[in-house]
């Protein structure tokens, strides 16, 4: 009998401090029939079972081309979370999964595609920036806006730093505010919008991040004249079974962990209708 | 399907033959005089005569509690699943307890499978007893839950003058006729009759007690509710959870780690969401963080169109028992009266 409640076992392979609360876990199936089997794309999630202290759900963070592991980035807030902090490289973790839809990606081709994105945002929006950017001449172009409240807030670090260099990318960042050393721009990420010279209605726009950040986001969006089915984000709920059995996700008529957690602006106004 | 008459002086035995190969739950009176479904240890617990069990059938087949895994780590991590494998025979049980265990299907069912629910489910009889006469909050034939069942059981009882017919429902249901054709004679054309002559007259009894489901399901459907009714009627609610956790189609669960010894069990538990904790996210964000809110979602999950066509049918069979336990307004007959006429304060 297939259980989808079952969690196969990972090894944390490596653990890397993002910021101060924020880290990168880095894992891999022991058994390499789970690893093969393991085939996601970005936007979905997996729920991760800590010894002890319960599972939690956490997006995939990584890319999976030319890995056979994968990262989740994960901010030390609750009780897993804490418990996950605790483990060092070597540790073992239980992981179900993928889980839920993804991000359009074929679907999206020829496009200029623009990514907004805020603080732990970066984490689902991460594999598919990679995979767009490494097929890059798929699409008309490719904009990277990243906000964070501090400095010390960006995660990912070493990669942003390759991003604003790289050709092919226009990577800028933000912070909401500046401390000593930051040099860039400060405020909020919607101030980048204005670089962004293409014509929109030839565009799609990624947008992750805080509740309150996307609402500002996608309203300068749609004043920009971006089609509410062309602005594309994630939502996160408290699932606890990933599998639309529990109920704890729903949101109007959906299902946030099996209709989603990607979904169009349109849908998302769709599901606000029912459910304000 | 076939038709079967069981004579009275023939019933004690049949259940007898049942006990011995199975756990049989039927309904029981208690000293208080209130009925239960549970486990028999003989034909003579059966309440015959009950109208209606305090509560559904929901905890034989999706527990209050119960371990779903098993983790150790003695060097590795290991983790392997706990399944409940008992037969079951339900035998006695209500209409609109067998269409709850319908919704209960559904959900659990379907593309993917819960297999914990299944291992019961699948393991589980139904014999339905259909209803002659309604318990005083009874509503099913608003809710399409009974008193005479259609679907979803094995075989279907009724009380006749002559004795029980027996009419099959599923090929379990042939197959556990068959196994005791010997206490079993074929249906007459006149008992039959008469069948249909009770299921016509127990729909005559239900009074003037309504619960205007229909009405509800369009204008919950179409976001035509105004939000006075939530907020307003949200009010009275003490957030006590009991009509989820009596209702037969509810079946919200949450999932909790808990240490025993060396071994980690996880163990899924009965949730509810009416309550203030059931959406909350570690982060402090709560996308349902008022009592409106939450009876809202609680009635669009139950009622909805969307959410009907989802599960394939809508999620109240009519029990009454919500109506029965509410100790203010959240109940299904008080709620969709609301949403048809709009608030109006008392």
């Amino acid at each position: 009998m297939s259980n989808p409640y079952l969690p196969d076992i990972t090894t944390i392979k490596r653990v890397k401090p993002e910021t101060y609360d924020t880290t990168t876990f880095t894992l891999q199936f022991d058994e390499p029939k789970a690893r093969e089997q393991f085939r996601y794309r970005p936007g979905q999630f997996v729920e991760v079972s800590v010894f002890g202290a319960g599972e939690a759900p956490f997006c995939i963070a990584s890319s999976s081309h030319g890995r056979d592991d994968f990262d989740i980035t994960v901010r030390k807030l609750g009780r897993v979370t804490q418990a996950l902090h605790q483990l060092d490289a070597g540790a073992q973790v239980g992981v179900r999964g993928p889980l839920g839809n993804w991000f359009p990606f074929e679907e999206v081709g020829g496009k200029h595609v623009l990514f907004v994105v805020g603080g732990l945002g970066l984490a689902p929006l991460r594999p598919q920036i990679q995979d767009v950017y490494r097929q890059r001449d798929k699409f008309a172009s490719v904009t990277v806006l990243y906000g964070a409240r501090t400095p010390e807030d960006l995660i990912y670090r070493d990669e942003l730093e390759q991003w604003q260099h790289l050709e092919g990318m226009k990577c800028l960042l933000t912070v909401d505010v500046a401390t000593d050393g930051w040099t860039g721009n400060v405020g909020v990420v919607g101030s980048l919008l204005p670089n962004v010279k293409w014509d929109v209605s030839q565009g799609v726009a990624f947008v992750c991040g805080p509740p309150i950040m996307i609402n500002f986001v996608v309203r300068d969006l749609v004043g920009m004249g971006f089609a509410e089915d062309a602005i594309i984000s994630t939502l996160e709920r408290h699932m606890r079974c990933g599998i639309g059995k529990c109920n704890h996700c729903i949101h109007g008529d959906k299902y946030i962990c099996l209709d989603g957690p990607v979904f169009t602006c349109l849908q998302m106004k769709a599901m606000m209708e029912l459910e304000p | 399907m076939s038709a079967y008459l069981l004579p009275w002086d023939r019933l004690e035995e049949l259940v007898g033959r049942l006990l011995k190969a199975a756990e049989v739950i039927a309904p029981r009176r208690l000293e208080s005089g209130d009925v239960f479904y549970g486990a028999i240890a003989s034909p003579a617990e059966v309440a015959w005569d009950y109208r209606s069990a305090v509560e559904p059938l929901k905890r034989f087949l999706l527990p209050q509690r119960e371990p779903i895994l098993r983790f150790s780590t003695n060097g590795k991590l290991q983790v392997e699943p706990i399944y409940d494998e008992k037969d079951r025979v339900f035998l006695g049980v209500r209409s609109c307890d067998v269409s709850g265990v319908g919704v209960l299907d559904a959900m659990f069912g379907g593309d993917i499978e819960d297999p914990y629910y299944m291992a019961r489910r699948r393991r589980a009889t139904f014999i339905a007893l259909t209803c002659q006469e309604p318990d005083e909050h009874c509503f099913c034939v608003c809710g399409d839950g009974g008193p005479f069942l259609k679907k979803g059981y094995d075989q279907q009882w009724t009380a006749l003058g002559e004795g029980m017919l027996v009419e099959v429902g599923s090929e379990k249901g042939q197959a556990l006729a068959d196994s005791h054709s010997d206490l079993l004679s074929q249906a007459e054309p006149s008992h039959i009759g008469e069948r249909l002559r009770l299921a016509k007259e127990a729909e005559t009894r239900f009074g003037d007690f309504h619960s205007y489901i229909a009405a509800a399901m369009r204008k919950l459907s179409m976001a035509e509710v105004p939000e006075e009714v939530w907020e307003k009627g949200a009010d009275h609610c003490v957030e006590c959870g009991g009509c989820t956790f009596l209702c037969p189609t509810c079946s919200c669960f949450t999932v909790t780690d808990r240490r025993e010894g060396d071994v980690v069990l996880r163990e899924r538990h009965w949730d509810a969401c009416m309550y203030s904790c059931y959406s909350r996210e570690a982060s402090g964000h709560n996308p349902r963080a008022t009592r409106a809110q939450r009876v809202r979602g609680r009635f669009f999950h139950k009622l909805s169109l969307q959410w009907a066509q989802r599960n394939g049918r809508h999620g109240c069979v009519g029990c009454g028992r919500c109506v029965a336990t509410c100790e203010a307004w959240g109940h299904m007959a008080a709620v969709s009266e609301a949403i048809r006429r709009g608030w109006e304060s008392e």
